[in-house]
């Protein structure tokens, strides 16, 4: 019978580990049809092994959804530990007493082994009844599993309920055989509690019947973890293998901040020149890198991206898990294409070389069915262009992911094509283009209205330029960098008013640029515009380097992330604050002194470009903590969390016709809190919310929306309950 | 005393009022004829007399109106051939430039288009233009006449100066270019309704000041009195109070009027960026700190329940 | 069918805008573009080649050096070539002498159509496709909100405050077109990119046959004897309701001449 066992157990192995190793090298062929990845993303060991160690070890993300987090820690550590006794099995297929070498019979081994084969089907447990409570069927869109396989879902926690089950069973009926025996098949004497508890119920059984049940076992034991590993390779379980790669290789910290240059071929591209050949964006699925392509195979069907998407939430046919799965379909789909040789490509079948050509944003005729957006088949497209527009660059589905994928990217990278390449974009969106082309701000105004904002000021604010120097003098510490929104919105120009009054009474000097200022180009560059990007970034970081700027103070979370995180690309840097951070750096010097009361009711909004993507949720919250009398309500959905105010990601220029209303959402969850007062720190927060909050509440506004400077200044200069008189703007 | 030749337009039996302005300003220059198409009424010969044409010289021409303004610059033309007049005056619309353009190539005269003002100086016509949308005043001497003038309406106020006018009715014959651009149908505006938002001269707006759907009304019949289109903000459409093709600003329609009325309009940049080109901009706003003031030529602090019923009222007392 | 797009480079609206001491608008100093209005010309010639109306689109600009930018804008949006007529002597022309510019190079080139906008944004005349026509002994049909064509005739719409007209135009025709008609395209860059390709052709007036005396300052049948930034407009009144708010808005809307 030992023979036996021998021989089917290694025959088994040898047949399963080749299948899923011929499945393990064609996807790794497939990967190696994508495009080299950019410079810079190889090469830091330690950063990457830092990484897996929280991110997969430590099971981060994973963990911050607790009873979800608890289950798969349980079952990801389960295994690591099981695969100990999968060893043991192997080992036990040649001799009947096999334990590891050294702590192989250590009681402590066996009782660490039982105790994770019990937490794992208690995960298991765990896991069904989360996707019961959850399930598509019932939830439908809510379910952060709609859209997810959920046939290969359940069949996973199938197979691992059989492994764990096998297991046991051939571990009780070694004791047996043990007992019977006097040999030792079972390696440990005590600490297997579990497997002890099962020989026990099966000793009854004789000596005879439990050899036969452990051979048994062990071989359907075997069979079922080489079929798993089997079935892993063509499932989304990949992530199982896939996510450490996925994770050593992914962006650090992370995936948001910056976006990265457009690269083609690994090398980042010129604009002002750029080669014939150069890729600008992606237009086909082989144009990602095959980092890309690695985090298309890695997606877990989590769907945790999805329950925190404001596209998805707000009944658009976005969610960033469904694109990932739609791009990794089609990609498989069209692999055999990718794979063959270029005179073999027209030998293929007719689908393979349909699927070929289908477009990767395309008109899919979705009418509706958020699900029928992602045709990885075709024939109008892989995704909507419903779908690539929808998304506002919140990074909310990036902070999410367990396994690092780095979705904004990927969006971004698409809608790079559409604009560079084929001139398909949102019609709005044209108009705020041509303004930042022409008038360098997306509404059109121009230079000469970026100074209108300062004219009520009952102080001089220093304009660069203005005493004939074209150098910040020595005396000026800090530039303010106004922004579009803070020079030519009318409630931003409060904002800009507040953080320069606070700034003069601290006695702080600072300068702006004035008319020599542009629009940063976050629009642009998350339009996928970066030809646009380049030429407004560069010409201003020519402006910051000619006035010999260094220290740059900004109001607007995205010229905060632009000019700290991406100006640096193209060779300007600076140390870059948020108002929100000097203003606190004031108040703990005493330079401000808050002297009033300030008694409302408030609720802070993270602004996705200063919190998620810049991990500034301290301190706006401690600023307006040092509000005496102020009491802060958090919403629901807060800092890492937080739900988008549907400007990011140039949304704000175009026109949001699907679904609810992104801002309405959130001024709704504003306005649950109970606050007088939504703060935010970010200009096109405060439009999107205060739009909000109109339309919500029509008939009367009793709550405002405001930035945290002015609710500061209430406080420290009470008399100056008014910085906003209507500005006599000159008219064009 | 020299003539100048005045291009006159009539809708039915009254001389359109931009055509008395140019005669008031002809009479600067000289004696003013006009030049007008069709048979006139006697009203309309009345009218202009009164006004101080010396001579009408009407082209009855009854296929003129089939074609585009082509054998209506032949006509000019022809006349100013033959009576070589100092000026040639014509109120600035699509046709007046088409007819003064092709009169100024005929005669290789000097043109000025959008004059606001008109004066003669050592015998020679200047005129003052308001250019660069206004921001600027240009005043040019034109010097190889006849000078040919195109002049917008409101430049004046037309003033009576009367005279005793002879008609002389001249013949045209169209030429074979002239029948190249063919009007083959005409579809007239439905009078009742209201104009359209995007070329609507005059456009009245609401927003979420009016708090309600029923406050509505009172926008619509402000509007109807001054025969305007009706307009809202982003938010008046949001909440369902105007239908959501008469949103004005950055995500709805561009429009440049000659008169706004925003009533209960914060005036937000997003909302501006579709109406701050309007020649005049007339608030009504009980936020004496709304933005929209600060681009309003007459901004009215009040509340809109009473003051629109009232303009509405006053209005309709004044015209009838 | 060939088509002549006439485009011109004009100052960027939001500039600010300087006078040389001759009076010329100062087109170097100040950053240009192509006229927003004519991007609406050169949108419906490329539709018209896209629909396999016309065979080829050739974009024309009388202008300075830098107009070229103006040229390459339209040969990013789809035109296929262009023609720059650039000489020192027409500095300073005035209407009459742009127009004989303008007549003579589209002559040169050939064309069963020319498009052009209802205005350019800097001077504002809107006279040039009638002088233009009539210089060529053309018909002209002007603010077209809608064109389409088929065989020899082009067929347009024209949107009057009472009436909406529908005209049929014999070519060769000059048509000029306005922003009722389709929105101008946002060039993609690789567009922007073999636009660069795209053959540009400077022509002098020795090229056209015109003598250099019938153009420029000198020659223009007027002459600009001032130019002054306009009176800062007005603040707007303002004024609290006290009851009589109506009586005095009606007042204002009369004085201004809507209430006729
Ligand atoms: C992406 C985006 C795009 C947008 N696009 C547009 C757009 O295209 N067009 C647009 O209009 N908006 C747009 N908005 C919305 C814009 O930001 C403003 O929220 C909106 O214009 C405000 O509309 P409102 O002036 O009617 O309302 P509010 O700003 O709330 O103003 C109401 C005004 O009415 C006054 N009022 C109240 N009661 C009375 C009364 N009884 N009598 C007189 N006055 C009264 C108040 O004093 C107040 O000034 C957009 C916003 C976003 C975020
Ligand atoms: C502020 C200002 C005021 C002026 N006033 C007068 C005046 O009163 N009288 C006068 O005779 N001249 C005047 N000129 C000179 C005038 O600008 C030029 O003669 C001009 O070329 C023709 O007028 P326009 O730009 O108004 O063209 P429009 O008639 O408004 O232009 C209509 C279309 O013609 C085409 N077009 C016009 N110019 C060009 C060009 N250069 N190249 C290619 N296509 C073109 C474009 O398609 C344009 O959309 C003025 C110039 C300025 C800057
Ligand atoms: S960035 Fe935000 S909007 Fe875009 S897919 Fe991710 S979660 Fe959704
Ligand atoms: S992309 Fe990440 S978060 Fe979204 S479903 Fe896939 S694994 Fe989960």
């Amino acid at each position: 019978m030992n023979t036996l066992r021998l021989v089917v157990g290694l025959l088994m192995t040898v047949v399963m580990l080749g299948l899923a190793g011929r499945r393990l090298l064609y996807l790794y062929r497939v990967g190696g049809a994508g495009q080299p990845v950019e410079p810079g993303r190889l090469g830091a060991v330690g950063t990457a092994i830092r990484a897996e160690l929280v991110e997969v070890v430590a099971q981060r993300k994973l963990l911050r959804w607790t009873a979800p987090g608890l289950a798969h820690a349980a079952v990801f550590w389960g295994f690591c530990v099981l695969l100990l006794t999968v060893l043991e099995a192997f080992g036990s297929l040649f001799d009947p007493t096999f334990s590891l070498p050294v702590i192989g019979q250590f009681p402590v081994l066996g009782f660490v082994e039982d105790l994770f084969a019990l937490l794992c089907i208690l995960a298991v447990v765990a896991f069904v009844v989360i996707r019961v409570r959850e399930a598509p069927r019932d939830q439908g869109r809510r379910s952060r599993f709609f859209g997810s396989h959920l046939g290969p879902a359940w069949f996973v926690l199938f197979m691992i309920f059989n492994v764990v089950w096998t297991l046991l069973l051939t571990r009780g009926a070694q004791i047996n055989a043990q007992e019977v025996n006097t040999t030792d098949n079972l390696p440990f004497l005590r600490g297997a509690f579990l497997s002890q508890a099962i020989a026990s119920l099966l000793a009854p059984l004789g000596q005879d019947v439990n050899e036969v049940i452990e051979t048994v076992a062990l071989l359907v034991g075997l069979g079922v973890l080489l079929g798993f590993t089997v079935f892993v390779t063509y499932s989304k379980h990949l992530h199982i293998l896939l996510s450490l790669p996925n994770v050593a290789l992914a962006r650090r910290p992370s995936a948001l901040g910056a976006l990265l240059p457009v690269s083609s071929g690994g090398r980042e591209v010129d604009f002002e020149d750029p080669g014939e050949e150069d890729l600008l964006g992606v237009g086909n699925v082989e144009e990602f890198t095959w980092k890309g392509l690695l985090d298309f195979g890695t997606c877990t069907e989590c769907g945790r991206c999805q329950s925190q998407c404001p596209a998805w939430n707000t009944g658009k046919p976005l969610s960033p898990k469904l694109l990932i799965m739609g791009l990794r379909d089609h990609a498989l789909a069209k692999a055999p294409y990718l794979l063959a040789a270029e005179q073999e490509r027209d030998g293929l079948s007719d689908d393979a070389r349909a699927v070929a050509s289908v477009p990767l944003v395309g008109d899919t005729g979705y009418a509706g069915d958020p699900l029928a957006a992602y045709a990885p088949l075709g024939p109008g497209g892989v995704i909507d262009p419903d779908v690539l527009w929808s998304c506002t660059t919140c990074g909310a589905c990036v902070e999410q992911c367990p396994v690092d994928i780095e979705h904004v990217d990927h969006i971004v990278d698409m809608r790079r094509y559409q604009v560079l390449m084929e001139g398909a974009f949102p019609d709005e969106a044209g108009a705020m283009l041509n303004n930042l082309e022409h008038a360098a701000d997306p509404w059109g105004r121009g230079a000469s209205q970026r100074l209108a904002w300062a004219e009520p000021l009952d102080f001089e604010v220093r304009v660069l330029g203005a005493d004939g120097g074209d150098r910040i003098p020595d005396d000026v510490e800090w530039l303010f960098w106004v922004g579009c929104a803070g020079a030519l919105d009318d409630q931003a120009q409060r904002t800009t008013r507040a953080v320069a009054t606070l700034l003069h009474e601290a006695g702080v000097e600072f300068m702006v640029l004035g008319e020599a200022e542009s629009c940063t180009g976050d629009p642009a560059r998350r339009m996928g515009n970066e030809f646009l990007f380049q030429m407004l970034a560069r010409q201003n970081v020519q402006t910051l380097d000619d006035a010999g700027a260094t220290k740059i103070v900004v109001t607007c979370a995205h010229c905060f992330n632009t000019i700290a995180n991406e100006y640096p690309q193209v060779g300007g840097s600076y140390e870059v604050v948020h108002h929100s951070m000097l203003l606190g750096r004031l108040l703990a010097e005493k330079r401000l002194v808050p002297v009033s009361r300030v008694d409302r009711d408030v609720t802070y909004h993270d602004p996705c470009y200063l919190g998620r993507h810049n991990r500034i949720f301290a301190p706006p919250r401690e600023l307006l903590g040092a509000v005496p009398g102020l009491r802060l309500a958090e919403m629901p959905r807060a800092k890492e969390r937080a739900f988008c105010c549907g400007a990011g990601g140039a949304r704000m220029f175009m026109d949001e016709t699907l679904g609810t209303r992104i801002n309405e959402n959130r001024a709704a969850e504003a306005i649950a809190t109970g606050a007088q007062t939504i703060a935010a720190a970010c200009p096109f927060c405060i439009t999107m919310l205060s739009d909000g909050v109109s339309t919500l509440r029509p008939d009367d506004a009793p709550v405002e929306v405001t930035d945290i400077a002015e609710v500061l200044l209430r406080a420290v200069r009470p008399d100056l309950d008014d910085v906003s008189p209507p500005p006599q703007a000159a008219r064009p | 005393m020299s003539e100048v030749l005045v291009l006159v337009e009539t809708s039915g039996s009254t001389v359109r009022i931009p055509s008395l302005e140019l005669l008031t300003l002809a009479r600067r220059l000289g004696e003013p004829s006009a030049v007008l198409f069709g048979s006139p009424e006697d009203s309309v010969v009345a009218a202009l007399a009164e006004h101080g044409a010396t001579t009408l010289y009407a082209v009855p021409a009854p296929e003129m109106e089939e074609f585009l303004s082509l054998p209506k610059a032949e006509a000019v033309t022809d006349l100013a051939r033959r009576l070589s007049p100092t000026a040639v005056f014509i109120t600035s619309s699509p046709e007046g430039k088409d007819i003064a353009a092709r009169v100024a190539v005929a005669l290789d005269s000097g043109i000025i288009t959008d004059a606001v003002d008109v004066t003669s100086e050592d015998g020679d016509v200047v005129a003052t233009q308001s250019i660069v949308a206004g921001r600027f005043v240009a005043t040019t001497r034109v010097v190889r006449s006849p000078a040919v003038l195109t002049f917008r309406p409101n430049s004046v106020e037309p003033s009576p100066a009367p005279s005793s006018a002879t008609l002389e009715t001249v013949d045209l014959s169209v030429s074979e270019v002239a029948r190249g651009a063919r009007v083959v149908a005409t579809t007239p505006k439905e009078s009742t309704g209201r104009p359209d938002l995007t070329d609507a001269a005059v456009v009245v707006a609401g927003g979420r000041g009016v708090g309600s759907a029923e406050g509505f009304a009172k926008v619509e019949s402000l509007a109807d009195a001054l025969g305007a289109a009706v307009g809202a903000s982003r938010t008046a459409t949001d909440v369902g109070w105007a239908p959501h093709e008469s949103q004005i600003g950055q995500t709805g329609k561009t429009i440049a009027p000659a008169l706004y009325v925003a009533a209960g309009i914060s005036g937000a940049i997003q909302h501006r960026a579709g109406m701050q080109s309007s020649k005049t901009i007339v608030a009504v706003n009980k936020d004496p700190k709304a933005p929209i003031f600060g681009i309003a030529d007459f901004g009215v602090v009040g509340d809109l329940h009473t003051v629109l019923p009232a303009l509405t009222e006053e209005i309709v007392r004044r015209r009838t | 069918m060939k088509v002549v797009v006439l485009a011109k480079y004009v100052p960027e609206p939001t500039a600010t805008w300087a006078f040389e001491a001759d009076h010329t608008l100062a087109r170097e100093s100040v950053e240009g573009r192509l006229s927003e209005l004519d991007e609406y010309a050169v949108e419906q010639a490329v539709r018209l080649k896209e629909a396999g109306a016309a065979d080829e689109v050739v974009v024309l600009t009388v202008g300075p050096a830098k107009a070229v930018d103006a040229l390459r804008k339209a040969l990013a949006m789809g035109a296929d070539r262009a023609v720059h007529v650039s000489d020192e002597a027409i500095a300073g022309s005035d209407a009459l002498g742009t127009s004989r510019v303008l007549a003579a190079a589209a002559d040169k080139e050939g064309f069963d159509l020319v498009l052009t906008g209802m205005a350019s944004t800097d001077a504002e005349m809107s006279v040039m496709p009638s002088m233009v026509a009539a210089r060529l002994g053309l018909p002209q049909a002007t603010f077209a909100g809608a064109l389409s064509v088929e065989g020899g005739t082009a067929t347009i719409s024209r949107d009057l405050d009472t009436a909406t007209t529908e005209v049929t135009v014999t070519l060769p025709a000059v048509i000029s077109l306005t922003d009722q008609t389709d929105e101008a395209r946002y060039p993609a860059f690789k567009a922007i990119m073999m636009a660069k390709k795209k053959p540009v052709e400077t022509r002098s007036l020795a090229d056209l046959g015109i003598a250099a005396g019938d153009v420029g300052l000198e020659a223009a049948g007027t002459s600009v004897l001032s130019i002054a930034p306009a009176p800062q407009r007005q603040a707007g009144t303002i004024i609290t309701d006290e009851g009589d708010a109506a009586t005095q808005l009606a007042d204002f809307l009369a004085a201004r001449g809507f209430l006729r």
